[in-house]
């Protein structure tokens, strides 16, 4: 591979200073002159009728400045995927109706945030409640309550999917193996809860702050939904504490609901949500159930996969739709197989909307694949490792949903991981120890970079950034992209850098501010370091190019013998003949009458599915109580292809993250309901891994030079989520022989199947 | 009905600067009138998601002089004062010395935030079923030395829980302090927690056990449960099958089992009732062999 002075160095993220002397400001942190404090009221039922709603007592209270209802707005319904009418479904404030525990239905703003919550109280609400459904079975049934008119047997989405001919092939196989998966509901849980700040000016100008990954979808659907051009709105996304697909939708009633009471009380007003709003009401990750038939050779070769599932997705679509087809098509990766079918369900239920999180619908069917996998070669007496090398994706190949393969290091992920935890032996070992048992297990993931498309019909390029030269050499760089976390302002500051031979600490960015920022689809889909990234290389590169030619001229050296290196630009082989990056951008402005270096660059995906992929591979080894069924989780071994790792540190703060938050999906992530009520809204009821359970990580990064990427790097965001579980799940059969079908994985589940083993 | 997490309700709030003021505030009151609280770990968040009734007077206690404390005496026992903090207890190297129990189950009580916050005492005063330090009091035979206006009276722990978050405290009445009498001759108690986020989630489970050996026979006795029943128990079937017996395999099993069947657990998102009970059945033997063997090393 070849050497870069930043890419792929551990460089420190260039806001870590700020974050960790907590002088980096999230929404919450900001606060403009006369300021008022939002609240927002929610529905105590699972489905009712809204009567009528009396806020004079409300508005009465002494600091109360402003209440909403559905009926202060234009009743305009949103949905993230717009491209398609049916799919929008949602009122920002309540109209008429309700549909699950938490929806919003009115809000309130006052001078300070007990006044907003006394005022709460005083908002009275008749309901006429209406017969509720929660199962996604029930809900199908005939008679079942219909929770929207559009939408008969409460299906949200059905989606089906057929390459050549499974049912002929299964014919054809040595094994088929039909089992049935079930997954729970989990939530993002992200460290900072939903939060906007918004403000009008006197010319009817709107500017809103809010933890958002997307404030390009925010402000299309803000004005939409608020009935003005997006133009005249201006969303600015500070730092956000992570979103992990909880704030992907495009809008919330958050912003809308600040943007409205600031509009009636004339004044700016800031919501933030409290952390059980979030864990009732926030949108989650969809329960699932996933029928999958997977047929094989007596070699362990897939030849047909057939599979059903079912998504309970509660009240309103958010991203489902979209999950619905992804569940069918993540399904198709890391392994190639001929005969294909999917037909997926997403049926609509009276609990809280299930949207985007990460890995989208891939954690859910990776944990059936790979469980599945795990059967199918012990009935064939073969190694999994093996048989995984036998079916992965390799550089050229499709997958059966059409995923184009461009660059695949899964071989040697596997081979690699299989090596560092010692595999073979450790797989083999004898269980003799009545008390405790030891187990191994394999999880295998690929993931896309990046969708292909925007979620409603826009001319924009994926992602564009444009570039500003300054007169002291240190360059402005604007993009879209947003900056939740994960990076992305240091993975696009790198970028310039490395192009321009500047350092790092010349690129002076501002991300995503609709007025400022060129439009980006926003921090979803794994999208952001291949499509931003591409769109800043360009940027940087147009940039070089202007320069390079007035210093060639200069030089009378043709452009392409000229380096960018060490703040200079020079002849190749003669660097004392130089001119310093000062100098040549001054040069540039000399010769064209003054006006600045400004350019641009943008990136689109070449493909609609995506560009490229990931792969990777985890070894998961496990300890397991056999008289409590309590569960440890001792070591990961991780190798995972992120084609080139343009920051390894990042790189393996997603990996590490992913871990944490693939081990409470296995083992203890569950909101659990009675009828629509969520009965364990707290971080202290929401069982997330605490840092004393996190096991050991070994990660082997597998370079691979990507043809699409920047600098051949893809995506680790997401796909480094979805071999976590399994791996988990298959560990604890190697150490028990309990098959877990049902996540999450319970002392309990263990102990029942220990028991049922016996009999 | 669903009601969200909030702000504090409106309420009047005192601190007294004696332990008198506060017993005449408390004579003058009526139902639900006054809350009392000194940590605020369970009362602050109670109130805020309205599972607390609102009082119209919280009345902290903080501002009581002398009530910090945990004094040791080898005849009188061990005494804890109602402000004494979990931190404290579990930190205090007498206790560990004298009632290594105690700092056991103290230290597995939530976070250092919480323990730096919040009282012994108010572990007990809550009645929360899953408390960690209750199995382990139930264990040593405390007495809660309890106060009014007209004096105090002493009642053991055994007698101290009626139901979940309730107690036999009048309204009028303070748990004042914790009186433990010294351990047995050649005893050794042992708090275990099942949880599998450790101290930082409840006890899914909670076993104490503490016994006394004399010339090779079990002479005393106790085994205390946490999270098994609406209010913290003694596993009373289990001891007396124990006592004056010599300890073997089988005879433990057949008191974890006893253990185990005189529970009364119910089924939440953190268990089910059946994994609880076998929970029981398997944590009662394991605390009666590691107090077994620490008897033996004394």
């Amino acid at each position: 591979m070849k050497e870069y002075r930043l890419i792929g160095k551990r460089l420190p993220r260039i806001d870590a200073r700020d974050k960790v002397k907590g002088r980096a400001l999230y929404t919450d942190d900001i606060s403009m002159p006369g300021m008022l404090y939002g609240l927002i009221l929610r529905s105590p039922y699972a489905h009712a009728k809204i009567v009528k709603i009396d806020t004079s007592r409300a508005l009465k209270l002494p600091g109360v400045k402003a209440v909403v209802t559905g009926e202060d707005t234009a009743k305009v319904k949103f949905g993230v995927i717009s491209r398609s009418r049916k799919f929008i479904d949602e009122y920002p404030l309540a109209v008429d109706k309700v549909r699950f525990i938490g929806e919003e239905v009115a809000a309130v703003a006052a001078t300070d945030p007990d006044a907003a919550m006394e005022a709460l109280d005083l908002i009275e609400v008749e309901y006429q409640e209406l017969p509720a459904v929660f199962d996604p079975e029930e809900a199908q049934k005939p008679g079942a309550p219909q929770i929207h008119e559009h939408a008969p047997g409460n299906i949200s989405r059905e989606h089906h999917m057929k390459k050549g001919d499974p049912d002929r092939a299964f014919k054809e196989c040595d094994l088929v193996r039909e089992d049935t998966f079930t997954t729970q509901s989990a939530i993002h849980a992200y460290m900072e809860p939903r939060a906007a700040l918004a403000s009008w000016d006197l010319t009817d100008k709107l500017m809103v702050y809010t933890s958002t990954q997307t404030p390009y979808y925010v402000q299309q659907h803000l004005g939409r939904t608020l009935g003005m051009n997006p133009d005249n709105i201006r969303i600015i996304k500070p730092f956000v504490g992570g979103g992990f697909g909880g704030k992907s939708d495009g809008l919330s009633a958050v912003e809308f609901s600040a943007a409205l009471l600031s509009k009636h009380a004339g004044r700016p007003v800031k919501i933030v949500c409290s952390r059980d709003e979030e864990f009732t009401a926030a949108r989650r990750k969809h329960p699932a159930s996933i029928t999958m038939k997977t047929g094989v050779k007596k070699d362990g070769t897939i030849v047909a996969r057939q599979s059903r599932a079912i998504l309970d997705g509660g009240a309103y679509c958010s991203l489902g739709p979209l999950t619905t087809v992804l569940m069918g098509t993540f399904q198709t990766l890391p392994f190639r197989f001929e005969h294909f079918q999917y037909d997926g369900y997403r049926i609509y239920t009276n609990k809280p909307p299930c949207g985007a999180m990460r890995g989208h619908g891939g954690p859910q069917v990776h944990f059936a694949q790979d469980a599945q996998l795990d059967m199918i070669a012990e009935e064939l007496d073969l190694d999994p490792v093996e048989m995984a090398l036998k079916n992965g994706l390799k550089t050229g190949d499709e997958s059966a949903a059409g995923f184009k393969i461009v660059s695949s290091g899964f071989a040697e992920c596997l081979r690699k991981v299989s090596e560092a935890a010692d595999w073979q032996d450790k797989k083999r070992t004898e269980k003799n120890d009545p008390k405790k048992a030891y187990g191994i297990g394999l999880g295998c993931g690929g993931f896309p970079s990046g969708a292909g498309f925007y979620f409603n019909k826009t001319t924009s390029a994926h992602s564009s950034v444009i570039i500003k030269a300054g007169e002291g050499g240190g360059l402005s760089v604007l993009t879209g992209a947003s900056d939740i976390g994960q990076g992305s302002d240091s993975v696009v500051c790198q970028i310039v850098a490395e192009v321009l031979g500047l350092p790092i600490e010349d690129i002076h960015i501002t991300s995503a501010d609709t007025e400022i920022t060129p439009p980006d689809m926003g921090t979803y889909s794994s999208r952001v370091t291949v499509a931003a990234g591409n769109a800043a290389l360009n940027a940087a590169k147009a940039a070089r190019e202007a320069l390079f030619k007035v210093v060639a001229d200069k030089f009378e050296a043709s452009p392409d013998d000229l380096l960018a290196e060490e703040q200079k630009i020079f002849v190749k082989g003669s660097p004392e003949i130089y001119t310093s990056f000062v100098d040549a951008v001054n040069l540039y402005q000399k010769k064209n009458q003054g006006s600045p270096l400004v350019v641009k660059g943008s990136y689109n995906s070449p493909d609609p599915l995506s560009p490229t992929y990931s792969f990777g591979a985890y070894i998961c080894e496990v300890e397991v109580d056999l008289r409590t069924g309590e569960l440890t989780v001792l070591r990961y071994t991780v190798g995972h292809d992120c084609g080139q790792p343009l920051n390894p540190m990042s790189v393996e703060g997603q990996i590490e993250g992913c871990i944490s938050m693939g081990m409470g999906y296995a083992i203890s992530e569950d909101l659990r309901f009675d009828g629509g009520q969520t009965l364990n809204p707290s971080f202290l009821g929401y069982a997330m891994p605490t840092a004393n359970q996190m096991p050991k990580i070994e990660i082997t990064h597998v370079v691979t030079d990507d043809p699409h990427g920047p600098f051949g790097a893809k995506e680790t965001g997401e796909g480094s989520l979805d071999p976590v579980a399994p791996a988990i799940v298959n560990a604890v059969y190697n150490a028990t022989g309990v098959r877990i079908k049902d996540l999450p994985i319970t002392s309990g589940k263990i102990l029942q199947g220990l028991k049922d083993k016996d009999r | 009905m669903v009601t969200f997490y909030r702000r504090l309700p409106k309420f009047d709030y005192v601190k007294p600067g004696s332990m008198d003021e506060v017993l005449k505030l408390l004579a003058r009151g009526t139902n639900g009138n006054f809350k009392v609280y000194a940590g605020g770990t369970d009362v602050v968040p109670g109130l805020k998601r309205r599972e607390l009734e609102k009082p119209e007077t919280l009345v902290d206690l903080k501002g009581i002089p002398d009530l910090d404390y945990i004094d040791h005496d080898e005849k009188a026992g061990l005494r804890i004062g109602a402000l004494a903090t979990v931190r404290a207890v579990a930190g205090s190297s007498i206790v560990n010395k004298n009632f290594p129990l105690l700092s056991q189950a103290a230290g597995r009580i939530a976070s250092n935030q919480v323990q730096n916050r919040g009282t012994i005492a108010g572990n007990i005063c809550s009645a929360v079923p899953s408390a960690d330090s209750a199995p382990a009091l139930l264990c040593l035979d405390s007495n809660l030395v309890c106060i009014n206006e007209k004096g105090e009276r002493q009642i053991g722990i055994d007698g101290f829980f009626k139901g979940p978050n309730e107690t036999v405290l009048n309204r009028d009445e303070l748990l004042r302090e914790i009186r433990i009498p010294p351990m047995p001759e050649n005893s050794h108690g042992v708090y275990i927690k099942l949880s599998p986020r450790s101290r930082m989630d409840l006890a899914v489970v909670g076993v104490a056990a503490l016994l006394g050996v004399e010339k090779g026979v079990i002479g005393h006795i106790r085994i205390g449960l946490g999270a098994v029943s609406p209010t913290p128990m003694r596993a009373r079937d289990a001891e007396d099958h124990l006592c004056g017996k010599k300890a073997n395999d089988a005879v433990i099993s057949e008191a974890a089992q006893l253990a185990s069947e005189e529970s009364k657990p119910i089924s939440d998102h953190r268990a089910s009732a059946e994994y609880r009970k076998m929970m029981v059945e398997v944590l009662v033997k394991r605390a009666i062999h590691q107090a077994l063997l620490g008897v033996s090393s004394k």
